[in-house]
């Protein structure tokens, strides 16, 4: 990051080579829409770019990207609210019943295994799609195992405890809407 | 669910990542000991397996050429319009308050003005009363001015008079 903030172009190509999926990841968890997610994923790295004269090198960079990405999620989900905008992509009221979009499956084998996990794995979008945005936002960066506890509070702007009760109280959530697929033992042992 | 610090502190850990062998032993003697906690503990399992097969979202493979080209689209954009986006930047974040700060300086130098011709006014008004006076004694009047001054004013009572007066 200290040769980006010099200008260096090849260390910002770097950059953005090893954190392009992470942020993918969370701003399509955060809107729910594969183009709206690759724009605004594209936007958090041109406001580093932009930033980068304003990156403390005492922070860590990940938390600074995660912060810069919350921020740009945030505002596009209260653009939207404001301008009540449906995307191509998002489910349309007669679609409701719809899963979300799901992507290929690189961990299962065969067609009948990717069919299941498919299921689960539409129902798992579903649920976290419906959370409170600040729990699944919590939840989202909890998996990035680069981020902290401390890092994440950080990203979302508040204390160690109160991210640990967010995560809790999501993860409380999506138990009892996964209910029958938990019990069912569907997802196996933790991996 | 339980509140046990052990069980917390291993569940807090397994919502980031999969569990070291040393951890997972430490779980499974917690738990043995604790049976009414399994149940809990294959939920929390289960949604930890459930997020952690949640696909990465797919990258266009351009994507970094993309944000490398909309970086060098800001920076002409920037250069192009130097002027301009100085202008709205000061009109926008100094502007309003160089404005205020004006207000506060032209309504104090106006109330100075207003107290100082005020004063000017009254200073008038008493050279005129004075100049106003036609004829004022001579100087003469008061050549035995300390002399008299220093004669006693009031005789002394006469007590001998207020005796038969009471």
């Amino acid at each position: 990051m200290l040769l980006v903030k010099q200008g260096d172009a090849a260390a910002f190509t770097e950059l953005v080579e090893k954190y392009k999926q992470p942020v993918m990841n969370v701003a399509y968890r955060m809107l729910h829409d594969a183009m709206e997610a690759e724009d605004l994923a594209q936007a958090v790295f041109v406001q580093v770019f932009k930033s980068a004269h304003r990156y403390q090198v005492s922070s860590k960079f990940s938390t600074w990207l995660f912060t810069i990405a919350r921020n740009l999620c945030l505002n596009e989900i209260r653009r939207r609210t404001r301008h009540r905008a449906e995307s191509i992509e998002a489910p349309h009221p007669e679609q409701e019943d719809q899963p979300l979009r799901q992507f290929e499956d690189k961990q299962t084998a065969s067609p009948p295994e990717r069919l299941l996990h498919g299921e689960l794995k539409a129902k798992i979008e579903e649920a976290l799609a419906e959370l409170p945005e600040n729990q699944r936002l919590a939840i989202v960066l909890c998996r990035q195992e680069e981020l902290s506890y401390e890092e994440i509070a950080r990203v979302l702007g508040c204390s160690v405890s109160a991210i640990k009760s967010l995560i809790h109280r999501g993860r409380e959530t999506l138990k009892e809407k996964l209910k029958p697929y938990l019990r069912s033992g569907a997802w196996g042992a933790p991996e | 669910m339980t509140h046990d610090p052990i069980y917390s502190h291993l569940r807090e850990l397994s919502w980031r990542r999969k569990l070291s062998n040393a951890e997972e032993a430490e779980l499974r003697n917690w738990l043995a000991a604790h049976p009414e906690a399994e149940a809990d503990w294959q939920a929390e399992a289960g949604l930890n397996a459930g997020l952690g097969r949640l696909a990465d979202v797919p990258v266009p493979s351009n994507f970094t050429a993309r944000v490398l080209q909309a970086v060098e689209r800001e920076a002409v954009a920037d250069l192009r319009r130097p002027q301009g986006k100085w202008l709205t930047w000061l009109w926008l974040r100094w502007l309003p308050k160089a404005a205020f700060a004006a207000v506060i300086v032209g309504v104090g130098l106006l109330s100075f003005h207003q107290v100082q011709a005020a004063h000017r006014k009254k200073l008038v008004e008493s050279v005129a009363a004075v100049s106003a006076v036609s004829s004022l004694p001579g100087s003469d009047i008061l050549r035995d001015f300390d002399a008299i001054r220093a004669l006693n004013p009031t005789p002394a009572p006469d007590e001998q008079l207020l005796a038969v007066l009471q």
